[in-house]
């Protein structure tokens, strides 16, 4: 049944702390001075990254089935890349409007 | 006796196979909502950053020193809160139920810490003329609807969760619910946790004055 391992309370505070880390990290990048599609670009990443993190270790993904992983994980990840085709126009309506 | 342990011990259980997932059917059902709202945050998200991308005189109104330390502060409020809920999971799973309880307690008062500072923000906002439609600014009004349509999706989740947690952990306390109800709920609150991971670097960071 079941996965039984956890991680324990240590491995909670790493990551914790890590995701902090990842958050200040994002905050301090704000106000580096990149232009704004190469900050979002780079928000996003962090984003996805703090939430990779999260599902594998506070929502004990990694310590389940690799069944259950690839019924969840594929669905969405297939949806949320599909959802990046926005982009392109998002530019081009930037490069257009309100000069 | 857990779900986990005898999942199919009554009624026409003998007739059913087993799960192919190892989990009980309440965590399977809480993961599935969980991919569902995660594409239903998804949209309204990439929608969101859409308008934001394409649109150069978008306003940037959260200044450093009240509107970004604010969210930094409730980045950290709501990250310790999946930390206490992993404290009750695990107590839970031990059978130390007076722990659990102890720790969904703190969670729940985190949750609201969340809540309030989130809410004293869009006072904050109201004050200064932003509205759903309004733009005290003059540009773009779709700034107010995205920020408070999304920021408002996810105060709804927290408040949510928050009453969940209250309900679950009356219904733990008097042996009308169990450990594997404590873990689902636990679940959907770090989900929560997990969608502000996105929230605050795309609604507030990405409208800070620079």
């Amino acid at each position: 049944m079941e996965a039984s391992r956890n991680p324990g309370i240590k491995s909670y505070l790493i990551v914790w702390n890590g995701l902090l880390y990842i958050a200040g990290a994002e905050v301090f990048l704000t106000y580096c001075g990149f232009s704004t599609h190469m900050l979002l670009a780079i928000l996003l990443s962090f984003a996805f990254i703090e939430a990779g993190i999260g599902l594998l270790y506070f929502m004990h993904l990694k310590y389940e089935r690799l069944s259950l992983r690839w019924a969840l994980m594929v669905a969405v990840t297939f949806v949320l890349l599909m959802m990046n085709e926005i982009w392109p126009d998002a530019y081009r309506m930037a490069s257009l409007a309100l000069r | 006796m857990s779900e986990s342990a005898a999942p199919l011990a009554e009624g026409h259980g003998a007739t059913m196979e087993p799960s192919p997932f190892g989990i009980p059917s309440k965590k399977l059902t809480m993961w599935l909502f969980i991919a569902s709202d995660a594409v239903t945050f998804g949209v309204v998200l990439f929608a969101y950053s859409y308008l934001r991308a394409g649109t150069p005189d978008w306003p940037a109104p959260f200044q450093f020193s009240s509107s970004i330390v604010n969210g930094m502060v409730m980045t950290v409020v709501l990250l310790t809160s999946s930390l206490t809920m992993l404290g009750a999971v695990q107590a839970a799973k031990a059978g130390r139920k007076a722990s659990s309880l102890k720790w969904l307690s703190l969670t729940v008062l985190l949750g609201i810490v969340f809540a309030v500072l989130h809410l004293r923000e869009w006072f904050h906002m109201f004050g200064e003329g932003w509205g759903f439609s309004k733009n005290p600014a003059g540009g773009p009004v779709l700034f107010g609807a995205t920020f408070f349509s999304i920021t408002g999706l996810h105060l709804m989740h927290v408040i949510s969760g928050v009453i969940a947690l209250i309900v679950i952990g009356i219904g733990y306390k008097v042996n009308w619910l169990d450990e594997v109800h404590v873990e689902t709920t636990g679940l959907y609150w770090h989900f929560v946790d997990l969608v502000w991971m996105f929230v605050f670097p795309l609604l507030y960071l990405m409208n800070a004055a620079r």
